[in-house]
Parts: C-alpha cells; sequence; structure tokens
C-alpha cells in the first residue's frame, strides 16, 4: 500500500516510569494521520487514573495527583483508546509504548496486535544514509532540526502532535530516497536495532 | 492545548478570538505538508480552505507572475471565503507546511467577530490580499496586547444590584460570587455607583447590613467603554488611583475590571506597562531621561512588529503627554504661577506623533507672562529626549507665550488675512490641544476662533492641501528609487485636507484627523466610503513610515520620511500606489468644494 493511502495513528502516553511491570500509564494522546495529512480536530488526550501515584515521577510530566484522581481508569477509557488505535501505530520510541499498552490491553481481555512505526528508527535509517552517525534523536533535537521547535511543553497531546509532524516530514525525505510503500517501511523499521539508548533519553 | 491552537493564537487577528471562536476554527483542522514546487490550489478551484503557513515559502500567481510569497504565519486563501473560487494559483516554493482550516469554519468566526473580520476586509486585504505577518516572537505579542480592547480580557457577568438593595444581601453576592465589587445599577441596567471591600469597612465603622446600598457606595461612578484599550484603562485606574473600573457598552453595565485582571494579562514582563508605571512615579529629569529612551525603544519594536498606527498613536501619546506633563510637574514647583494652559499643537496636538518627535508646544496665560517657566520646561524636556522645535514653535518663543486676547487678535488676524504666513500659523495652531492647566482658558480661545473663521482663509488651508501632486506617473510611482516622502505627498495632503472641512464645519475641539474623519462623516460633510479610503490610506502611509522609522531607531540610524522602493514588499508597492490615487481624488474633491486650483510654481510650502 502506498503511505499515502495508509492510515497512522500518532501516539504518545506520560507514564510513572520505564519500567514496563512496575509502572502505569498516566496519560495517553492520538493525532490521527490520513493521506498524510494531521486530523487535528479527532485528536484525543486522557489522564488515566493509575493505581499508585509516584510523586518523583511529576517533575517529569507535571500532572498532579489532584489531576489523576478526577480521571477515569484505562478500563474505562479503553474502548475509547482502541477505537483510536486505527491503522498503524506511529511514535517516538513507540515500542515503549507499545508495550505499556499491550499489557494494558491484555488485563482487559484485548490483545493488541498492530504494525509500529518508530520516527526515530526512521530517523536513524535516514541520517545513516546520508553518511551522519551523530545525531540527537531526543523529540526536542528532532523538532529543532526539523523547524518546528516550539515553545516546549512536556504534554503528552503535545508531543504526539509534534511526532506526527516529524513523521510527515521524515515520509517527504522517504520519498525523496524512492521510499513510498508501507511495506519498504516497515521493512526499514524492523531492519533497525532497537536500543535502550532510546528509551533512556526519553526520561532522563 | 494542542500545538496548533497556540500557533495560531499568537498570529493577529487570531488574538482577537475567544477561546470559544478559536475552538470553531481548530475544529476540522488538519496539518498538511507540501512537497516543494506542488501546486495548492489553482485559480478557478472551488474554495475549501483557508490557509496559515506554519512553515515553507508558498508563491502566489497570476499567469504566471508572482503576485506575492507568503512565509510562516501569513494566511492566504482568504479572499476565497465569500463563495469566490480562488483568484491565483497557489504553489510551495519550498518544501512547505500549511494548516488548513475549514472555509466554513473561518467564515462562520468571521461572520461573528467584527474585529476579527475587520481586519481582513481592511484596504491592504481587500484589494490585495496579501497578509502583513505580526509578530510571532512571544515577547512582542505581549507588548501588543496592550492596544486590545478591553471587552477582550473581560470573560465574567457583572455582578449588579440595585440602589434599594441592603448591604447585607449586596454583601452575600459578592461573596457567593468571590469578587471584591458589585456594581448598583438603575432600571436601565446603567451604573449608578459601585459598591466595593472597601466602603464595607465604612459600613463596619458607621452603618449598618441594613442600609441600603446606595448608603455607602462611590458614585458617580467612573466607567470605561468596551473599546478603550487595555492600555487606557490601565493609565486611568493609576491616574485616579481606582482599583476597580466599570465597563460600558451603549451606558449599560458590561462588566468591572480590577487591576489585578489587567496585570494577569500583561505579566510577567511588558516594558511599555512598566515605563509608563515609571513614569508616573519619576521624580527626577534624568529618571524621565532613561524612560524616555526606552520607550522609544520599545515603541520601535511594537511599530516593526506591525501593530497599526491608529492604535499605537493612542498609546503613544499617552506617554508622551505623560512625559512632559511630569515635566511641568517637576519644574512648576520651582515657580509661582498663576493660571495658565500648556498647549500642544501639530502632530502632538493631534496625537498623531509617532517616533522622530520634536517639540510643538505653546502657552496662553491668564494674568502674568510664563517665559522663564516655559523656557526651563523646553530646555528640560530636550535633556529627556525631545528635541527642540526647528521653526521655534515653542512655549519659550514669547510669539507662543501670550495671554488670552493676544491669542484671540492673532487667530482673528490671521483668519482675516491668510497670506502664506498666516496659513502656516493656523494649520499649526487649529491642531492645539491642552495637556495640562486650566481648561476654560483653552475653551474660551476656541470659542473666540469659531467666531473668526473666514471664507477666505478656508480657501487658503484647502489650497494647503492640494497644491502638491502626488507623484503617480504612467509607470507607477516617480521617484521611487530615491526614494518618495510619505509625509509630503501622503501625510499632508490628508491632514490638511481632512482639517479644513473640520474648521469649515465648525469641529474646532477635534484634533485627530482619523476623529475629524469620522465625525465628518457621521454628519454627512463626507460619504461613508470617502471616509474609509482615507482613513486606510492614511493609515497605510503612518504605518508604512512608522516601520521606516523604527528601524531607523533600532539600526541607530538618522529618522526620516523617504521610503525608497527597496524596503518595500511588492504587496506595499501596489497599496501605496492605491494610497496615492486616493489622496489625488480626494485633492479633486476639495479643488471643487472650495473652488481653489494647483498653480504651477507654488510660493510656499509647508514646513
Amino acid at each position: 500500500m502506498h503511505l499515502k493511502d495508509a492510515k497512522f495513528c500518532v501516539i504518545d502516553l506520560e507514564t510513572t516510569g520505564l519500567n514496563i511491570k512496575e509502572d502505569e500509564i498516566i496519560a495517553y494522546a492520538c493525532v490521527p494521520v490520513q493521506e498524510l495529512r494531521l486530523l487535528v480536530n479527532n485528536a484525543f488526550y486522557t489522564l488515566i487514573k493509575p493505581e499508585k501515584y509516584k510523586i518523583e515521577a511529576m517533575k517529569y510530566h507535571g500532572i498532579s495527583k489532584n489531576d489523576l484522581d478526577k480521571a477515569p481508569t484505562f478500563k474505562d477509557v479503553a474502548d475509547k483508546i482502541l477505537n483510536t488505535l486505527e491503522g498503524i501505530i506511529v511514535g517516538h520510541s513507540v515500542e515503549f509504548d507499545y508495550m505499556f499498552l499491550s499489557k494494558y490491553f491484555k488485563k482487559t481481555g484485548i490483545k493488541l496486535k498492530k504494525d509500529i512505526i518508530d520516527i526515530v528508527l526512521i530517523e536513524k535509517w535516514l541520517e545513516e544514509k546520508s553518511g551522519n552517525m551523530e545525531i540527537d534523536l531526543t523529540i526536542e533535537g528532532m523538532m529543532t532540526k526539523y523547524g518546528i521547535k516550539d515553545h516546549y511543553r512536556h504534554n503528552a497531546l503535545a508531543d504526539a502532535f509534534f511526532a506526527a509532524q516529524i513523521f510527515q516530514l521524515e515520509t517527504l525525505k522517504l520519498s525523496k530516497c524512492g521510499i513510498d510503500s508501507i511495506k519498504e517501511v516497515l521493512k526499514i523499521v524492523k531492519h533497525s536495532k532497537y536500543t535502550t539508548y532510546y528509551l533512556n533519553e526519553r526520561l532522563f | 492545548m494542542i500545538p496548533p491552537k497556540e500557533f495560531i493564537k499568537k498570529i493577529k487577528p487570531f488574538s482577537f478570538l475567544s477561546e470559544h471562536e478559536l475552538n470553531i476554527l481548530i475544529s476540522g483542522l488538519e496539518v498538511k505538508l507540501f512537497q516543494k514546487n506542488s501546486i495548492i490550489f489553482k485559480k478557478g478551484d472551488a474554495r475549501k480552505y483557508v490557509y496559515i503557513l506554519h512553515s515553507g515559502l508558498v508563491g502566489l500567481f497570476d499567469n504566471g507572475i508572482a503576485v506575492d510569497y507568503i512565509s510562516k504565519g501569513e494566511i492566504f486563501g482568504i479572499i476565497s471565503i465569500h463563495d469566490f473560487p480562488y483568484l491565483l494559483n497557489a504553489r510551495a516554493l519550498e518544501d512547505t507546511v500549511s494548516y488548513l482550516i475549514y472555509s466554513e469554519n473561518f467564515k462562520e468566526v468571521f461572520n461573528k467577530n467584527t474585529k476579527f473580520s475587520y481586519f481582513f476586509s481592511t484596504f491592504i486585504n481587500r484589494r490585495f490580499r496579501s497578509f502583513k505577518k505580526i509578530a510571532s516572537e512571544k515577547k512582542l505579542f505581549e507588548e501588543a496586547t496592550f492596544v486590545l480592547d478591553i471587552e477582550k480580557i473581560i470573560y465574567k457577568k457583572p455582578v449588579v444590584c440595585s440602589p434599594d438593595t441592603s448591604i447585607e444581601a449586596a454583601t452575600i453576592e459578592m461573596h457567593k460570587n468571590a469578587i471584591s465589587s458589585i456594581v448598583v445599577v438603575d432600571d436601565e441596567m446603567r451604573p449608578v455607583g459601585i459598591f466595593t471591600d472597601k466602603d464595607l469597612r465604612m459600613v463596619v465603622i458607621r452603618g449598618s447590613k441594613l442600609n441600603p446600598v446606595s448608603k455607602f457606595m462611590s458614585s458617580p461612578v467612573k466607567t470605561i467603554n468596551t473599546k478603550t484599550t487595555i492600555f487606557e484603562a490601565f493609565t486611568k485606574m493609576i491616574d485616579h488611583g481606582f482599583d476597580h473600573l466599570v465597563i460600558t457598552k451603549e451606558d449599560k453595565i458590561f462588566g468591572v475590571i480590577t487591576r489585578k485582571d489587567i496585570r494577569i494579562q500583561l505579566e510577567p514582563s511588558s516594558s511599555i506597562f512598566t515605563l509608563f508605571r515609571k513614569i508616573v512615579k519619576a521624580a527626577s529629569v534624568e529618571e524621565l531621561q532613561t524612560i524616555f529612551n526606552n520607550v522609544k525603544v520599545s515603541v520601535a519594536k511594537i511599530a516593526i512588529s506591525g501593530s497599526s498606527f491608529f492604535d499605537l498613536t493612542r498609546m503613544l501619546c499617552m506617554i508622551n503627554d505623560a512625559i512632559i506633563v511630569k515635566v511641568i510637574e517637576i519644574i512648576e514647583k520651582e515657580f509661582s504661577l498663576n493660571n495658565f494652559v500648556w498647549i500642544h499643537m501639530g502632530s502632538l496636538g493631534r496625537k498623531e506623533q509617532v517616533i522622530a518627535t520634536d517639540q510643538d508646544n505653546a502657552l496662553v496665560y491668564g494674568r502674568k507672562r510664563l517665559l522663564a517657566f516655559a523656557d526651563e520646561v523646553n530646555k528640560t524636556l530636550v535633556k529627556v529626549g525631545i528635541p527642540e522645535c526647528p521653526g521655534n514653535y515653542m512655549a519659550s518663543n514669547k510669539k507662543w507665550n501670550q495671554d488670552l486676547p493676544a491669542w484671540k487678535n492673532d487667530f482673528k488676524k490671521w483668519f482675516n488675512n491668510p497670506v502664506p504666513d498666516n496659513a502656516r500659523y493656523l494649520s499649526i495652531f487649529l491642531d492645539m490641544r491642552p495637556v495640562y492647566g486650566d481648561e476654560l482658558i483653552y475653551k474660551e480661545l476656541i470659542e473666540s476662533i469659531r467666531k473668526s473663521v473666514t471664507d477666505q482663509a478656508i480657501s487658503a488651508l484647502a489650497y494647503d492641501a492640494i497644491h502638491i501632486e502626488p507623484p503617480l506617473g504612467i509607470l507607477g510611482i516617480r521617484g521611487l528609487y530615491k526614494g518618495v516622502d510619505l509625509k509630503t505627498y501622503g501625510i499632508y495632503p490628508i491632514v490638511n485636507g481632512v482639517r479644513v472641512l473640520a474648521i469649515d464645519n465648525g469641529l474646532l475641539e477635534i484634533t485627530n484627523t482619523k476623529e475629524r474623519l469620522e465625525m465628518l462623516s457621521s454628519t454627512g460633510v463626507i460619504s461613508n466610503e470617502m471616509c474609509h479610503d482615507l482613513l486606510e490610506s492614511y493609515g497605510f502611509f503612518q504605518d508604512l513610515r512608522l516601520r521606516h522609522q523604527s528601524s531607523a531607531v533600532l539600526n541607530q540610524s538618522a529618522e526620516d520620511n523617504l521610503v525608497s522602493v527597496k524596503e518595500l514588499r511588492r504587496a506595499d508597492l501596489l497599496i501605496l500606489k492605491e494610497a496615492f490615487k486616493i489622496v489625488s481624488s480626494f485633492q479633486k474633491f476639495l479643488m471643487n468644494k472650495y473652488n481653489v486650483k494647483r498653480v504651477l510654481s507654488h510660493l510656499h510650502t509647508y514646513r
């Protein structure tokens, strides 16, 4: 399938930490992409009430306990979230988000099976192709590179939006390299080795 | 908040929109990427979107000829919203990311919010669709918020009560709404007083909670209307020491604004705002000197950011007046003065002074001549940074420092014998505005002037407005490579022409060109259309001049009025030509009305 004809959902999570076994999701955001357009109006964002609130993680996500107390539980919004996960899941270090989501859906009896595209791996591939090895692959770094650096606020919805913009710009670069089908893009992603480096970079 | 909303909110005129209106635009918003050289829309395509450029470069073409270039923060595709197809071809000249707003949504907001739609229907945009990019940098933007109307920051419905409400009931109402004041209104919702926390103290000291609220309210109450700028409202509060101001719309209560509301709006930092407070508090000339220098720089930044001349001068005029009044106050202490009135003339009198400024002042005294005092004020103003008037139109000149009978006589003399010198005096002094002192003296002078006006002088003044022809040639604007003097060819013909119409129709106390025009149009002297066209071209000349002089201030080069082709954008060039055409047809109107003709060799020029 041509990239243009595919549906994507660019997602981002806020979590209480990096440990998939122990930590919890506290926010979910999704920006759908169709015909390579960002459908801002259909963007979705929700806070999710965790079982335990970790104070120390607050300095990264800035979400207060008070806000979370009022938020729905994952179970409450599981259907809604599932509805937004249309097409291929895209994101910055999205493997991590995907693992979290899979774990959560499993608990509600749903098996999540989706293709995923990590914009970091695409970027790495593009840069290595042009012989560049020293690259800043944090989301801030990539935003700066693509000229979409804004008054940056660490927030799942903003991050999902920026990731979607980066993805949009990456598709343009890919098409200039002659890559314009889903199959080829998924191949690139699969062949890239995933390292925890990016994961760590994300929160620390 | 989703990033596109934050981005859009910072762009004028989207900054005029309420949260709700912004949400309408955002609903259905898409972000699309256009590869270099791809077509965005074609002439004749059915309208679908209004575009806001996020990054990249877009060219608008008409039959292959570039009409305009659009860059970050600019809007295109607007003209299509009135059910017309697109009128131009749009092509991405670089890889471009654009926000797409459904034109239906755009139209909905456009029809609802007049301030927003006015921005699009002004001269520039109506004719040339090109769009000025307005400060997207945050700092500049904050400063620009000063010129927003006060109604933009009133979100709460006013809490009101009738005069016979008991203090107890009124206080309960205040407590329930968590507010520090309640507006007391009559049967027709017109404010008659305001009852605040402070007044409540007086009740505790010497009243009873069963008393009617009218017994302890502050009355009459100072009000301002919804179209006052935030800046004006704030200065009023500082001037009068108020914490609350009542906002009215058509004399009826609209809301209440507190100092805190304004601070929240303007903080964390805004230099102009702080500077104004400093002027009010300043105790020494040295302080004023530093402040004035900072004012110039801040104003230049705001001007560059694209604030309009009309908005900006309202604010600037208050700052200039405040500085001058402060200087007078400081110096007044050294002299024992009887009654007098300090007058501003020229552009300062018209409230149209931009950056490059000189002193134009005069003094009317009651009994004793005040030369030494005026001399000291003039000298001190120079120290502060306002240069002397090259023509010596200053209160320290004994010609312009006279008692009331002498001034009345001068005007009579000028009106009766309008030789070039006298006509020039008239055009300067008919723009006079009292700034400090005894306003009654000024009022008496105006009444005397009203009786002195002659037809002969009116023709002479009309001649002043028409004798310089705009530099329009077959090939466009003449002399544009060397530089065109905006003041001589654009600004003066309008100012002078509008003044003569105003004086001829007895509007002596209005000195501002825009206010004069609006009054002339509402009394039917000129058509609405002429008023609109003149305001648009006048605003355009002044905006251009402002921008030109602002860059001079920021680059620390000499300030002048010559604009050359290099600094003009393509769209400006087209508009400049249109604006000169409007001047030309205004002059024809004046020539017919006052039966004056242009002579080839004119003997006098306006300073």
